[in-house]
């Protein structure tokens, strides 16, 4: 039998609907947060399944040469060739004539009810191969399969069955007998209390499907075929072989000289994507609509329907901004630009500004390119190509084990000498031989034998005259009988990009000393637990037991499963199959898709010590922040943080109360040592010290703060008006709740919001009238105590308790201010050990001197 | 950014590809150059490069700054760069759009703007001069003779000068170029560090990164300890990056060079340098570090041309939207009301006669009230997704080896810690790939970085620490490889074929090892690419209103063919003789195929002398298109196009 092609196939799907297929039974159903319940549904219903899904299949592969056809049997009424030609052959409907699957297929399925009546599969088996022999009158080649789904409960006519068997093999056509709770052995199931009839019927089948040639014939239970159809499969897909040639030298100058051979490539790795959606939306009934005729049809048949949309694109100009561009404002033009290039589709409403955008036909629009603002012209689209010609030319070779595989860029491609050609096949071998080495070779000169190293060739390669020039790498490779070489594609100059990192072994202090010791660098006893994690989570003899009982290797790429692709296909099915996904939603992924989502539970076992050890003594933390992205709702642009403080910035004058601690109280409070600092432990320590010990590394810094602002230039220029917040802030003075809040929700300024809340209620605290926003502060400084808490900020908290105490005792001060502070009591007290380490942190102030204290 | 067709397909759910160029592009970069102009900078030296030609240091920092922004112009043309100089006397024409004077003795030769060519052609000019007349850079920039500028009001001219003109989103950068380690020795220094330090604060709290490039001459070499050291922020605020360096270390991108590597200096700090995902790294359950990704290796495509609309006096990018439509309506349907299904199948309209149950018009599906039978999509991103949260899971470990030359599919990613969002990730992931480089292991892992990416198997391949002979230092951290799936292996079509004797094996070896580099490896610099450079050019010549001149193009990717043939073409043809002598020519593959194809194989020698007695019409159809596909020809087209095509391959070989 030659090579199944794929496509080219008609499948007859013939169908029993007699009345025992009503009889209804329960089935088990897998929601997808794994829970199983029990539904209940007619064999026929349960049986159709099977059918819809591969059909779906059909339709998802989407090919004109898979086509099927439906026939039932036990139907009330006769329709079908054989009876039109000769008679008899009485309930079996021709269905579905044969075609290509659509969706309107699976929908006529859906509408199939039991009969009343009872029809014979043979008969129908007997009107299907004819049906399919007729249709496929002048194929010959295309491939033949019959399914017969059936409960087996129906009387059959088992006589002059050998002629059918005889039929069919000579139309080499494949039988599969789906039967709904048939005995089956890969189920290990066995029906109980089947009916005679049926317990017959199941012998027929099989002694019908076995005397069928070559095995063609297959009997399964219905529940497996559908976990079969429902079981991921790789779909194979056979590399085309594309012509070029591989030259070395110059083969038009020096053809003497030069080598050209002919060859063959196909696609070694090829990247495999989901299938990509198709967009619908409901149609909302509106009577006003034109499409009256429609809705009363949809009406008519009491269903709804769901539109298929089609994608259209327009382009338009933006005529308000380019107005404004006009009148020399040149910053409207330019935020309108960034809108339009970060979001194809400004988002109307918190833009107060209206864009006039203004339709435009692409006929009359020009292509070019933008060579940052000046337009240059190009009305084809592209300049000129680079002339090129077709092949793949050798630029040199070197040593294999020079090979960085980090730069592979792409998919491999096999490169193989033309079949046809034994010269040219022997031609490739040598030069795969000679590149892979390991043998020895005389040299010229010295006369001496010396050991050959593995190469590797550099080659350019074009797919076609014109195109443009690949660079790559080949690779020598042998498989049992024959040499081929791996092309794998290689960066240009221009696809590599040159980041810098701080090192990680080597820490250099202002000084320029090398360190040795710090909390960036893991000790000798850090190294030792790793290095046992690294032994114990090895996977090379974590998998399962070969016959010989040896220790396989865990996970190889023949055995992974896309999960996604494999998964959407399978959602895909689902809802082409049940109408309502709600009450029917997708059953969990196939536990073929997730063998390898976990490490294998031998080296987990193995590795329990060592991974103890490593979460005891490497002490990782999360450093509270981050939650989610804020930036998805619509008010990205205006409420960006970033955005807020550049802009204020650049309107704001500098002056004295900037916070110039961030960056220092950042650096310090994320840094690991922060631990090993020796802070303060009795909570006594004055403002002043605490910071000291905050800024260790950075007496200039506090100096400054000290001293007073420094005669620093930008404090002359102050053009524009205060807007709340001080430059750098992140938390303003007029609604410092509502900033804090926003700004602890965004979650990855928690240390600066903290900072600046603090600095922002000092503030208000030490102006005249503060009294005024008495309350509001004291609920500031309730939620930044609950933050700091939480957020692992409580040493924040703790010198900011210091720091109001002393400021508002000292003078000018606010001692109400102070005394309203204490009697909140322990809400607002300081933090201390105990309540520190119920949330997972740790303070330097014992619970008594946080009562204390406040 | 894809090429123009595709920007129109972009789908938000499947662009998971196209995701990752964009990112470099859709924020934009600010470059100030920052260039010292003292006497000594001005300094006339002899050119290495061309005889009787004196140069600069502030002509090769001009000329350094010119590339950049060539470069800049086509890789970011939404970028902005602006130059500015300091020590010198001129002075800043009455403030075009700048809303603030600038200090003293600082000058703004361009203000930040977006790149535009005849920006880039005034350097191009200046620099055309200052060739023409060595003191054409001394007159028109007058070097500050007494004294120089305090860095602090330089810093603070670079802060006014971004503010006035870098868009709020942007990231900003200055390049500070200068040769003087010191440049504030007298007594009062202190007061001046200090204003230095405290101006460059609030430049970094401006969100501005200061990127120094020093200078170091023989004469005159770069100390950074005398000035610099004090004075330059470990911190940048900006990068959150650099927020975890502990303030003992030293800013990493302090670049001390010599004034001919300047621009190479430049070319790594080009691009500024953004994660493409930050997420936590599960080393095993309950053990999580925090990493961020970098794409190191990434494809550098064409610019994608835009709609241009003529506006008479100027032209205007067209913007594109595009919209869902239900056709039968004609109506545009909300983003949000948009569900997602399967395809619903092309075949077999037609025969839709007794169609009551597939109505409801072409591409519409019927269904009872309340029921829904498409997914949402938050539904179908559950699906790629398989419900996994973005970060990279530790699966095991392999020895090297391990990791075969064929399992690739897609390019690398680089991954370095993360001590922002998980404290002792930089100490954890040394150990690990300390470990890993000692028992020189790969790791599996199970891979998502970002929500909306589908989870993809990775080797996590463990790189050293390495110094380059270029001085170009290879950071420390792991190469992130994705892994093909089964899905997307293909096996081999051709499973055997003839293979060669030792004899011409080592024939081949011999002009092989000829053409081998015994040290080299695959060297990305030494090949740019040709097509984007030769596009590039072009683009440029066409905003410049110049004639772009083809033959002036050097493809640097095309073998070395002269030195080849100078080296191994002796072995070459030899080796080419041997094959001819093979026994492998007198053999014939047996076809397999099918008894149509029965006699088709022609002998090219018989092909030839018909050629030659153009005879080539003699041939039949099918003989003609086998020669032919053996040749990788096309074999379209009637019998006189193939036997046109059969002499045009004799003609050309």
């Amino acid at each position: 039998m030659p090579a199944e092609r794929a496509g080219y196939t008609v499948t007859m799907f013939l169908i029993d609907v007699s009345r025992s297929m009503g009889t209804v039974r329960t089935v088990d159903r897998e929601d997808p947060d794994g829970s199983a319940r029990e539904i209940e549904m007619t064999n026929l219903a349960y049986a159709l399944q099977y059918v819809k899904l591969k059909i779906q299949e059909m339709i998802f592969n989407g090919r004109k040469t898979d086509q099927c056809g439906v026939i039932l049997f036990g139907s009330e009424d006769t329709r079908n060739i054989v009876n039109a030609a000769n008679g008899g052959y009485e309930n079996v409907y021709e269905y579905i004539p044969i075609g290509q699957p659509n969706a309107g297929t699976i929908a006529k399925i859906d509408a199939l009810e039991p009969s009343t009546t009872t029809g014979d599969p043979i008969d129908a088996l007997i009107v299907g191969v004819e049906t399919q022999a007729r249709y496929l009158a002048n194929k010959k080649t295309w491939t033949r399969k019959i399914a017969i789904i059936t409960d087996g409960e129906s009387p059959i006519e088992v006589e002059d069955w050998e002629a059918t068997v005889a039929k069919m093999d000579s139309l080499s056509i494949s039988l599969i007998i789906v039967g709904v709770d048939f005995d089956d052995e890969f189920l290990d199931y066995t029906e109980e209390g089947k009916s005679n009839i049926k317990a017959a019927n199941e012998t027929f089948y099989r002694t019908l499907t076995s005397s069928m040639a070559d095995g063609r014939g297959v009997v399964g239970n219905c529940e497996y075929a559908l976990q079969d159809v429902s079981r991921p499969e790789v779909k194979q897909v056979r590399s085309t072989l594309m012509a070029t040639v591989l030259r070395i030298g110059d083969v038009n100058a020096r053809p003497g000289e030069a080598i050209e051979l002919s060859i063959k490539t196909s696609k070694c790795t090829a990247l495999v994507r989901p299938k990509s959606w198709k967009k619908f939306a409901l149609r909302e009934s509106n009577k006003d609509k034109m499409d009256v005729d429609e809705e009363e049809e949809a009406e008519l048949s009491g269903k709804i329907a769901y539109a298929s949309l089609k994608m259209k694109t327009d382009c338009y100009i933006n005529l308000n901004a380019i107005k404004e561009d006009e009148d020399g404002d040149i910053e409207m033009k330019k935020e309108y630009d960034d809108e339009s290039l970060l979001d194809p589709q400004p988002d109307q409403g918190d833009k107060p500004k209206t864009d006039t955008l203004e339709r435009v036909e692409k006929e009359e629009l020009v292509r070019g390119f933008k060579y940052g603002t000046t337009y240059a012209p190009c009305p084809d689209g592209q300049f000129p190509k680079l002339p090129t010609r077709k092949g793949i030319d050798i630029c040199g070779f070197f040593p294999q084990e020079n090979f960085r595989r980090e730069l592979a860029m792409g998919e491999i491609q096999y490169i193989w000498a033309d079949p046809s050609s034994p010269q040219q096949q022997v031609a490739l071998s040598s030069i795969v031989k000679a590149m892979q080495g390991g043998f020895e070779i005389c040299d010229e000169k010295t006369k001496e034998k010396k050991e050959t190293r593995s190469l590797l060739a550099i080659a350019r390669w074009v797919t076609k005259d014109g195109m443009d020039p690949k660079m790559g790498i080949l690779w020598p490779n042998s498989f049992d009988n024959v040499d081929c070489l791996l092309w794998c594609p290689m960066p240009f100059a221009d696809d590599v990009r040159k980041y810098t990192f701080a090192s990680l072994d080597r820490l250099v202090n202002k000084k320029g000393e090398v360190l040795t010791e710090h909390p960036y660098l893991p000790t000798d006893e850090q190294m030792e637990a790793m290095d046992s994690l690294v032994d114990a989570m090895d996977l090379m003899d974590a998998g399962e037991k070969d016959e010989e009982g040896n220790r396989l290797p865990w996970f190889s790429t023949p055995e992974a499963f896309n999960p996604a692709v494999h998964r959407i296909k399978q959602a895909m099915f689902h809802c082409a199959v049940f109408n309502d996904i709600t009450s029917n939603p997708v059953p969990p992924p196939h536990p073929d898709l997730l063998v390898f989502f976990e490490p294998p539970k031998r080296a987990v076992k193995r590795a329990k010590k060592a991974l103890q050890e490593c979460k005891d003594i490497f002490k990782v933390k999360e450093v509270p922040k981050r939650v989610g992205k804020a930036k998805k709702d619509g008010h990205a642009h205006a409420q960006d943080e970033d955005d807020n403080l550049l802009l204020l910035d650049r309107k704001q004058p500098l002056d004295k109360t900037q916070s110039q601690m961030s960056i220092v109280e950042d650096s310090s409070i994320s840094s690991p040592n922060k631990s090993k600092q020796p802070l303060a432990d009795d909570g006594s320590e004055t403002e002043e010290e605490d910071e000291e010990l905050l800024l260790d590394k950075n007496t200039t810094m506090s100096e400054h703060r000290k001293d007073g602002p420094l005669p620093t230039p930008a404090r002359s220029v102050s053009p524009h008006v205060d807007p709340g917040r001080a430059p750098g802030r992140i938390i303003g003075n007029a609604y410092p709740l509502k900033d804090f809040r926003k700004n602890i929700a965004q979650g990855d300024v928690v240390t600066k919001a903290v900072e600046d809340l603090s600095a922002v209620i000092l503030e208000i605290v030490m102006k005249p009238f503060a009294s005024r926003r008495k309350d509001e502060m004291l609920e500031c400084m309730g939620v930044l105590r609950q933050t700091c808490l939480e957020e692992d900020e409580i040493d924040a908290w703790n010198s900011f308790v210091h720091e109001i105490k002393g400021k508002c005792l000292s003078k000018p001060g606010n001692p109400s201010f102070w005394e309203a502070v204490k009697q909140a009591g322990r809400e607002l007290s300081l933090i201390g050990k105990q309540e520190a380490r119920k949330q997972g942190g740790d303070s330097v102030v014992t619970e008594n001197g946080a009562d204390e204290t406040s | 950014m894809p090429p123009y067709d595709d920007w129109n397909n972009i789908d938000e759910e499947e662009d998971e590809e196209l995701q990752d160029p964009s990112v470099y592009e859709t924020k934009k970069d600010v470059i100030l150059f920052c260039i010292d102009c003292s006497d000594s900078m001005l300094k006339p030296y002899d050119d290495p490069q061309y005889e009787d030609v004196q140069t600069c240091h502030l002509f090769t920092a001009l000329e350094a700054a010119m590339q950049i922004q060539k470069k800049k112009i086509i890789v970011g043309p939404n970028d902005s760069v602006g130059i500015l100089l300091f020590n010198t006397t001129r002075k800043s024409e009455t403030s075009r759009s700048q809303g603030s004077e600038i200090k003293r003795n600082t000058f703004l030769f361009q203000p930040i703007g977006p790149l535009s060519a005849p920006k880039v052609q005034e350097v191009i000019q200046l620099l055309d001069a200052a060739r023409e007349d060595p003191d054409e850079l001394r007159k028109t920039f007058p070097p500050l003779t007494h004294g120089r500028v305090p860095m602090g009001d330089v810093f603070t001219s670079c802060n006014w000068v971004l503010r006035d003109g870098a868009p709020k989103t942007a990231s900003k950068r200055v390049f500070l170029i200068t040769d003087e380690d010191n440049p504030h020795p007298s007594t009062s220094s202190k007061q001046l560090i200090t204003s230095a330090r405290t101006t460059l604060i609030d430049l970094t709290q401006a969100g501005v990164t200061v990127e120094p490039f020093f200078i170091s001459t023989e004469d005159k070499p770069f100390d950074v300890s005398k000035f610099y050291s004090s004075v330059l922020l470990p911190t940048n605020l900006e990068d959150e990056d650099e927020l975890q360096q502990d303030s003992s270390i030293l800013p990493e991108s302090i670049s001390i060079s010599r004034i001919e590597d300047l621009l190479s200096q430049m070319r790594f700090h080009e691009v500024p340098k953004r994660a493409l995902f930050s997420v936590p790294f599960e080393l095993a359950n309950g053990f999580k570090i925090g990493i961020k990704g970098y794409g190191l290796v990434t494809e550098q495509k064409k610019g994608s041309y835009k709609y241009f609309v003529d506006l008479g006096d100027r032209m205007e990018v067209a913007t594109v939207k595009t919209t869902y439509v239900d056709e039968d309506r004609q109506a545009e349907v909300d983003k949000t009301k948009i569900v997602y299904g399967c395809d619903q199948g092309a075949g077999g309209t037609e025969e839709d006669e007794d169609g009551e149950e597939a109505a409801g018009g072409a591409g519409a599906r019927l269904v009872k009230p309340g029921s829904r039978p498409f997914f949402t999509t938050e539904e179908i991103r559950s699906f790629r997704t398989l419900g996994l949260e973005p970060g990279i899971k530790l699966l095991g470990f392999k020895p090297r080896s391990e990791l075969a030359f064929e399992d690739n599919i897609k390019h690398s990613q680089f991954i370095y810690p993360d001590e922002m969002s998980f404290s002792g990730s930089k100490r954890t992931f040394s150990a690990l790939l300390r470990s890993m480089l000692k028992k020189d292991k790969i790791a599996i892992v199970l891979a998502m970085t970002r929500r909306n990416s589908t989870p993809i198997f990775c080797a996590l391949l463990p790189q050293d620490e390495n110094v380059d002979d270029s001085g170009w230092t290879e950071p420390a951290g792991f190469h992130l490889i994705p892994l093909p799936f089964a899905d997307e292996i293909r096996s081999a079509p051709i499973q055997e074929g003839f293979r060669a004797s030792d004899e011409m094996r080592d024939a081949a070896r011999k002009w092989i090892d000829k053409m081998t580099v015994k040290n080299g490896t695959y060297p990305p610099d030494s090949y740019p690419n040709p097509a984007l450079a030769y596009h590039n050019a072009q683009l440029e010549a066409s905003a410049f209103r110049e004639q772009y001149d083809p033959d002036s193009f050097e493809d640097l990717t095309e073998p070395k063919y002269e030195s080849m043939h100078k080296r191994a073409g002796s072995f070459m043809k030899k080796w080419k003789d041997d094959l001819a002598n093979d026994n492998s020519a007198n053999l014939v593959v047996a076809t397999t195929g099918s008894k149509r194809k029965a006699d088709v194989s022609v002998d090219e020698a018989e092909i030839k002398s018909k050629y030659d007695s153009d005879q080539l019409s003699k041939l039949r159809v099918d003989q003609l298109k086998e020669f032919l596909k053996a040749k990788g020809q096309s074999v379209s087209g009637k019998k006189a196009d193939l036997v046109q095509r059969v002499s045009e391959w004799f003609d050309a070989h």
